[in-house]
């Protein structure tokens, strides 16, 4: 049931940052919805995708975000208001394009929505995608509250219209993923008919002239800011330290001043629109304080730019040079996700003020008392999960060869292959697909001594988004690896969106399912295909192909053990007797807790036998033939 | 718990040092050792500070006087040969086990026997099809036996077979045909009590060792033989004995010699550190005979050294069916046999001692076992 379609102006409802910048693009009248699913970004595709019957919108999932930016600004060019998004790695991917279609131009509104992951907590890099806007000379808003997002969203489209160009709006984490009151506007239900104008082509060349034009664009969108309502002062007229702010770190700066009882002494100057920097208004604030703090996510983007622009009129508005305390200085850390903490801590700094939010023993206290309300887990696969199995057979298929053969890694829940989970086979971590163009290049270094098997490991998803490529290019050079394609049938881990694979788009209708292994077949490389759980055939396979010369392509085919849940039955009932289970004697030394980690199964400490965890096991089976002594018991369900 | 030290100590002592003869007896036990192509791996760790992978490697050092003491109080101890009751000349009386053995068959005709009389419910072989990637095989019926006819030179780990065997609890008087590596480490295997499996010892019927002077490390046999035939067209490889030492491989389009000289360059590595020619531990151990009538006398036949009163009961058990054929075994084959097994030792130790840099390292062997230590003054 998703809320974003309420045809409700007027209420307010409770809604996550995602589903506000949905609301926002239907608001303003969007017609066509297209991305690649990535954590934090995944929910606003996905919502829209929910209501894309009910509100005549066409929604896909996209092979990947470059794609998907294409097809969004297809629309644009016929005439539509469409959207993107994407997670910030997915920005690189799309960047290509966008920093020529910055050059082409648009025509009806289209942004993209990119939303970064601070602290990195679901993602390969830490970044701050504003520096796209800044190359790409791109008009910028930065939400600092769900509304702003739902708001933000609206606006940016009709200013994408007016200028004719792309506009981003840049979220992190917290706005897209926590949840506040946002109350809705009118839903339009524009409908556009699509009409391409072939009088009017979408070229890049002449370049430097329309470079020159994408320049005054940038210049109407700056006049556009410099009264925009999304850019506010609040605060004392004079305060002791002002603060510019932008995002998420206007709600950790409102909440340090609040805890520090400085509302009546500092002030804030909020950014929502952070390119082009509005520089009247910076200069309007400017000399309001002698001393000013920045405190944004990532890269110190406002900072650099206020400072800037404050070199520039300092000499003009006969102010004395300001002290300015952020990034730079040191006073809020270079990396990490922001938090109230860190505002206070740099409040402290800044002004001297001491805080002490809580006694030292606090922390200690909030420590033991999870120990015994949150039961201590590592990071690791799911019980059941499919990928387990095949990495325990690739763990195993490398040792057996002894040539300290290596698993290149890749991007998706598999991504766990550099942990215990996943037997730590993961030696190289990057973007993705970047796990077989990498394998793609030691394949071609035995000229020069390499003699380490390798294997790169993808998912089907990642497999149509940027291995392909990888693998063509592998076959084309004769390079010498094995590829594994780990197909779960879903994107699993950014939720269960569909690829084209699957056989059904993204709202639910069946198609085609393009089928991996005829592509891999096309191309003339050894394709082996096996089902994971056959850890004998897996293993027998993957030792053989090892010895094999060429590009090799095994495809471990099983259903996320997650999506099955959903509509299957656990295939079999697992139990442990506790007779034959030996535990830590020789001979075992608890082989299934121990190493092969499923969660699914848990070692009794009074008994020191291993045990089913019945609520989590899903019955895959698998256990049992990790089993030295028969002890796991799978019964057919 | 078994053993003194664990697979952290094996992996160290035997496999890095590539002193692993591939015999299996650590694989089949636990999740962590595994084998391929005449390699054994532990593809994890138990963790565990003692383990029967250690206790049971025949390359890891063990008290050698003891465990003779154990296991052959039976028969007159000669240093060069271990356990003596006597030697024979023997070959099987079918020829259809003649025609498709290396020499004359001894082998396949006694484990028949011994299993068709109940001296043993099953057995340990080892079976190879086509010449080339030999394997463990498990037999429990008499019938079966004769699929392993004939040598093979890569050694396939079959002890992890027998591993898995015991590991069943079903047999009671398991056979076990193997080199001397395997052999020795069947009788670490008994000579170990188990807290855990008391009867498990016990469970050994008979132990039949064979002769061997190298194995052949697996990919050098199978790249050599693939450089002059295609794979899967050999039928059958042999070193029948002769005085101009090839080994034939019988392919679909007709027999190829290869001189040993090219073999010696890949004996495998390890084969350089064994000291064990006859298979001293063994009930009864079989070779090809080597009299001093020469080779066209010896051609077709087995010289069988009897170590100890069960395998001489077995010996006289095939004399009394015809299962065999005897020939006397003269004097001058004793002295022939100690001279080629003293030369293995002398060969082993000069190897050990080249490897380690010092002679009073020498890996696994025994420095007081009886059987080298009268060597050993001179080999210093």
């Amino acid at each position: 049931m998703s809320i974003i379609d309420l045809d409700a102006p007027g209420q307010t409802v409770l809604m996550m940052g995602n589903e506000a910048i949905a609301r926002g693009a239907l608001e303003g009248g969007i017609q066509l919805a297209a991305a690649y699913p990535g954590t934090p970004s995944s929910e606003i595709i996905g919502s829209l995708a929910e209501v894309a019957e009910k509100m005549g919108i066409y929604v896909e999932w996209s092979v990947n975000e470059k794609v998907a930016l294409e097809v969004a600004v297809s629309a644009s060019m016929a005439g539509l208001r469409s959207i993107t998004a994407m997670k910030q790695n997915g920005l690189d991917v799309a960047s290509d394009y966008l920093l020529t279609l910055t050059i082409t131009g648009a025509k009806a509104g289209v942004v993209l929505v990119v939303c970064d992951d601070p602290s990195s907590h679901s993602s390969s890099n830490e970044q701050d995608s504003r520096a796209f806007a800044r190359i790409g000379d791109i008009p910028l808003f930065e939400p600092s509250t769900f509304q702003e997002a739902k708001d933000m969203t609206q606006y940016a489209l009709e200013l994408s219209e007016e200028l004719k160009t792309i506009v981003m709006l840049r979220g992190v984490t917290r706005i897209s993923h926590a949840r506040g009151n946002v109350t809705l506007g009118s839903l339009p239900r524009l409908q556009r008919r699509a009409k391409f104008d072939t009088s009017s082509p979408f070229h890049y060349a002449p370049v430097v002239p329309k470079h020159a034009l994408v320049h005054e664009k940038l210049a109407r969108a700056k006049e556009y800011f410099e009264a925009s309502p999304f850019n506010r002062y609040e605060g004392p007229d004079r305060p002791d330290l002002m603060i510019i702010t932008s995002g998420s770190g206007m709600a950790y700066t409102r909440e340090a001043l609040s805890l520090m009882g400085l509302e009546d002494s500092v002030g804030i100057l909020k950014m929502g629109t952070t390119w082009p920097v509005p520089e009247r208004l910076i200069g309007k604030h400017l000399p309001r304080a002698q001393k000013i703090l920045f405190v944004e996510e990532v890269d110190p983007f406002l900072e650099s730019n206020v400072k800037e622009i404050s070199a520039d009129l300092t000499p003009a508005l006969e102010i004395s040079p300001r002290t300015f305390y952020g990034k730079r200085s040191g006073h809020i850390p270079m990396v990490g996700e922001l938090n109230t903490d860190r505002v206070v801590d740099a409040l402290k700094r800044v002004l001297g003020t001491p805080y002490v939010p809580r006694d030292a023993a606090y922390a200690k206290r909030v420590r033991e008392m999870n120990k015994e309300f949150v039961p201590e887990r590592v990071l690791g696969f799911c019980p059941g999960c499919p990928h387990r199995a095949s990495l325990w057979s690739i763990k195993n298929a490398l040792k057996l060869d002894d040539r300290d053969g290596f698993l290149t890694g890749d991007i998706g829940c598999y991504a766990l292959a550099r942990t215990p989970s996943g037997f730590s086979l993961a030696k190289t971590a990057g973007a993705m697909g970047t796990g077989t163009g990498l394998a793609c290049g030691f394949g071609k270094l035995g000229r020069f001594g390499f003699d380490q098997p390798v294997i790169s490991i993808c998912g089907d998803s990642t497999f149509f988004h940027a291995a392909m490529p990888a693998l063509v290019n592998a076959q084309y050079n004769r390079s010498n690896f094995v590829m594994c394609i780990l197909d779960n049938g879903t994107t699993a881990m950014t939720g269960f969106q569909t690829h084209p694979g699957v056989g059904r788009n993204a709202v639910g209708v069946p198609g085609p399912a393009v089928d991996i292994e005829s592509i891999c077949r096309s191309l003339k490389v050894k394709v082996e295909v096996r089902d994971p759980f056959d850890l004998k055939g897996t293993g027998e396979v993957l030792t053989r192909l090892f010895q094999e010369e060429g590009v090799k392509v095994i495809i471990l085919k099983r259903k996320c053990a997650l999506q099955r849940l959903k509509g299957e039955s656990p295939p079999y009932k697992v139990h442990i007797d506790p007779d034959k289970c030996i535990g830590e004697e020789c001979g075992c030394n608890r082989v299934c807790t121990r190493v092969f980690r499923c969660p699914g199964i848990i070692w009794d400490l009074e008994a020191r036998k291993s045990k089913v965890d019945e609520v989590i096991c899903v019955g895959c089976g698998v256990c049992a033939d990790v089993c030295p002594n028969s002890a796991i018991v799978k019964e057919e369900a | 718990m078994s053993g003194t030290k664990g697979p952290a100590d094996l992996e160290r002592e035997v496999l890095k040092e590539k002193l692993c003869t591939a015999c299996g007896a650590c694989v089949g036990l636990c999740p962590y050792f595994s084998t391929v192509q005449g390699r054994v791996v532990m593809t994890d760790s138990c963790n565990l500070p003692q383990g029967r992978c250690h206790a049971f490697c025949p390359r890891t050092k063990a008290d050698m006087r003891k465990l003779r003491s154990v296991f052959f109080k039976e028969g007159q101890f000669i240093p060069e040969l271990g356990s003596f009751l006597g030697l024979s000349m023997t070959r099987a009386s079918d020829e259809n086990i003649r025609a498709g053995s290396q020499h004359g068959g001894s082998v396949t005709a006694l484990v028949e026997l011994a299993m068709k009389e109940g001296v043993i419910d099953s057995a340990v072989l080892t079976r190879s099809d086509h010449g080339l990637d030999p394997s463990g095989l498990f037999v429990s019926r008499p019938e079966d036996v004769r699929q392993c006819l004939g040598s093979s030179f890569q050694i396939p780990p079959g002890l992890e077979i027998l591993n898995r065997t015991l590991k069943e609890n079903r047999y009671r008087k398991i056979g076990v045909v193997g080199t001397p590596c395997k052999t020795l480490a069947v009788y670490k295997m008994q000579n170990r009590q188990f807290e855990d499996d008391p009867q498990q010892p016990s469970r050994i019927g008979m132990v039949f060792g064979l002769f061997c002077g190298w194995g052949i490390d697996w990919q050098g046999l199978e790249r050599m033989v693939k450089s002059k035939a295609s794979l899967e067209r050999v039928k059958h490889i042999d070193i029948p004995p002769s005085q101009y030492g090839i080994m034939e491989v019988e392919t679909a389009d007709g027999r190829i010699e290869i001189p040993l000289e090219e073999i010696y360059p890949i004996i495998r590595y390890s084969c350089r550190f064994c000291a064990d020619m006859t298979a001293e531990f063994a009930d009864l151990s079989i070779g090809g005979a080597r009299s001093s009538a020469g080779w066209d006398f010896d051609r077709g036949w087995n010289q069988i050294i009897v170590r100890t009163k069960r395998g001489k009961e077995l010996l006289d058990l095939a004399r009394d069916r015809g299962v065999l054929e005897f020939r006397e075994a003269a004097p001058a084959n004793l002295d022939k046999l100690k001279k080629a097994s003293s030369n293995k030792k002398k060969k082993a130790i000069q190897a050990i001692i080249e490897k380690t840099g010092d002679v009073n390292n020498l890996l696994y062997l025994d420095p007081f076992d009886p059987s080298l230590e009268n060597l050993l003054p001179e080999m210093k």
